[in-house]
């Protein structure tokens, strides 16, 4: 066997350690590569950075715990920047499994010890300022701190349950659910997750279908964004943004052309392209993990490069292109 | 203290999993078994607490909305398929699920998927003040959506000017569409296994932030 069919025959293992190596080194010793930002992305951003306190939005999510990696940093990223701006945030997931990636990601945001997290209020605690009638954002926080509550150092803001969020979850055939939700969200949802009803959330009683939703995301792992599309956007004409998985990116492109989508992030490098927008618009302190990823998904890449040059190079050298097949490989 | 060990379980079952690329053994076929079976437990306490509890039984045991026997009971049906005398009566939830998808799915995602790229496809070339970039974008969108459907076309065999380059042309342009999804195939797996790292070295190890 000589060089050319050694190296056309190696063992995978070894290309298993080299991308585990590759992969470890970059977080051990942070590069920091710069990342640019793409117009899909950028799309998504000013949109939602156009809303404010009178407009609500929704963050589906729509994944399993298999592709969490990709489309958690989205969601993540996009609920800060809702927060930051005070757009109330329905959050809700296509399947069962997203159910626990959508309290995953609230309570991230919401985690005091993440940098900078929003102070997460719960529906009782704020209880007494609801039935005095104070529910308008600005002036629910003043009258919040004036009753002695403080924020707590390194938080960016408070985040009241059902005035800034309603984690709606999981509901079975969510797409006759969007199509429901485009007539009444309170008839599709009568309760939250943690069973607060629906129709006692200011936001739900400003918002109440919808046709009433400036923005619709949806971070999927499968095709199950469509759904979003199909009976959100050609039903009542909701604003649609995708955080896909790198895999279904080239799929959904043609929406972003055709205007059926507003913006798309595609896999780990939408979501870093998101973060660092967030970061250089002091939105938020700093980038997060998705930002911290590029890094290794930059060297993972040239390391494949690397070997796809190497196995071509091997292969015509060889002279294999002229054979039937490869020595070794039956 | 449960977050811990949540953490330590999290991260021997990847590791327990990773052991496949070495080769395959009992760790990660057991890693294997427990990701169906906690997936499907998990789902199943899901569907009962979002699902079945709020929709129907607390409903149900109001005394009000009786309504919802109705589709309760068009939902039991479905576990008549083990019953081989009766099996027959779970085509009925089958038809009316079908039935419904269809009339309200068929048109939205004819609109969705048809007619709305067709008109996207239906662009002008040129228009004045138009910059030079997205003059080449559309020509390239515009005969590259017609080679990739000429290569397409089985009715007349590929050759001749029209057909048969039109075809080639078409072949470069649907490989060009493998190469991207390809590339950002090997981005996505990169990114699962970022995820994971993510999770060793940071949340069980705490070498990372």
């Amino acid at each position: 066997m000589n060089i050319w069919e050694k190296m056309l025959n190696v063992d995978r293992r070894w290309i298993f350690l080299a991308i585990g190596v590759v992969s470890i080194i970059p977080f051990l010793i942070g590069v920091g590569m710069p990342i640019t930002t793409t117009a899909e992305v950028e799309s998504i951003f000013n949109f939602v950075n156009e809303l404010d306190k009178n407009d609500a939005m929704f963050i589906s999510f729509d994944y399993a715990p298999g592709t969490q990696a990709e489309n958690t940093p989205m969601g993540v990223a996009v609920m800060r920047h809702a927060f930051h701006n005070n757009v109330p945030v329905f959050i809700t997931s296509y399947f069962p499994l997203g159910h626990g990636m959508a309290i995953g990601a609230l309570a991230y945001v919401t985690n005091p010890s993440i940098p900078g997290f929003y102070q997460h209020v719960s529906f009782e605690e704020w209880e007494v300022f609801r039935s005095a009638g104070i529910t308008d954002k600005d002036e629910l926080v003043a009258a919040w701190e004036n009753d002695g509550n403080v924020l707590p150092e390194g938080a960016r803001g408070w985040v009241f349950e059902g005035r800034d969020f309603a984690m709606l979850g999981y509901a079975p055939l969510f797409h006759l659910v969007i199509l429901g939700m485009t007539a009444s969200i309170e008839a599709q949802y009568p309760q939250d997750v943690n069973g607060n009803l629906l129709n006692e959330m200011p936001m739900l009683l400003e918002h109440k279908s919808l046709r009433e939703i400036s923005l619709a995301l949806t971070t999927a792992g499968s095709s199950a964004c469509r759904a979003w599309i199909v009976y959100g956007r050609e039903k009542v004409g909701v604003p649609i943004a995708f955080g896909v998985t790198a895999v279904m990116a080239t799929d959904y492109f043609p929406y972003i052309q055709s205007g059926q989508i507003i913006g798309q992030m595609g896999g780990l490098r939408g979501a870093a392209e998101y973060e660092v927008l967030l970061a250089q618009n002091e939105i938020t302190e700093t980038t997060d993990k998705a930002f911290t990823g590029m890094d290794v998904q930059s060297a993972a890449h040239i390391l494949i490069i690397l070997l796809i040059i190497m196995g071509n190079i091997a292969f015509f050298a060889g002279g294999f292109h002229k054979k039937t097949a490869v020595k070794g490989r039956g | 203290m449960y977050e811990t060990i949540g953490i330590w379980v999290g991260a021997f079952f990847t590791l327990a999993i990773y052991s496949f690329l070495y080769k395959e053994n009992p760790v990660y076929r057991l890693a294997e078994h427990l990701v169906v079976g906690i997936s499907l437990g998990y789902t199943m306490a899901i569907t009962w607490h979002v699902t079945l509890m709020p929709r129907l039984i607390e409903p149900l045991a109001s005394g009000n909305h009786w309504i919802l026997l109705v589709p309760a009971l068009l939902g039991l049906l479905y576990i008549t398929r083990f019953i081989p005398g009766i099996a027959w009566l779970s085509r009925y939830p089958i038809a009316f699920l079908m039935g419904t998808a269809m009339g309200v799915g068929f048109p939205l995602t004819m609109k969705t998927d048809v007619l709305r790229q067709l008109e996207a496809a239906m662009i002008p070339f040129y228009q004045s003040g138009m910059p030079w970039q997205v003059v080449f974008g559309n020509i390239v969108l515009i005969f590259g959506t017609l080679a990739a459907l000429i290569y397409f076309f089985f009715s007349k065999p590929h050759k001749g000017l029209f057909f048969g380059t039109g075809s080639k042309i078409g072949i470069w342009v649907i490989m060009l569409g493998f190469g991207a999804t390809f590339g950002f195939t090997v981005m996505g797996r990169i990114s699962l296994l970022i995820g994971r790292i993510q999770y060793l070295l940071g949340d069980w190890l705490h070498i990372i932030e």
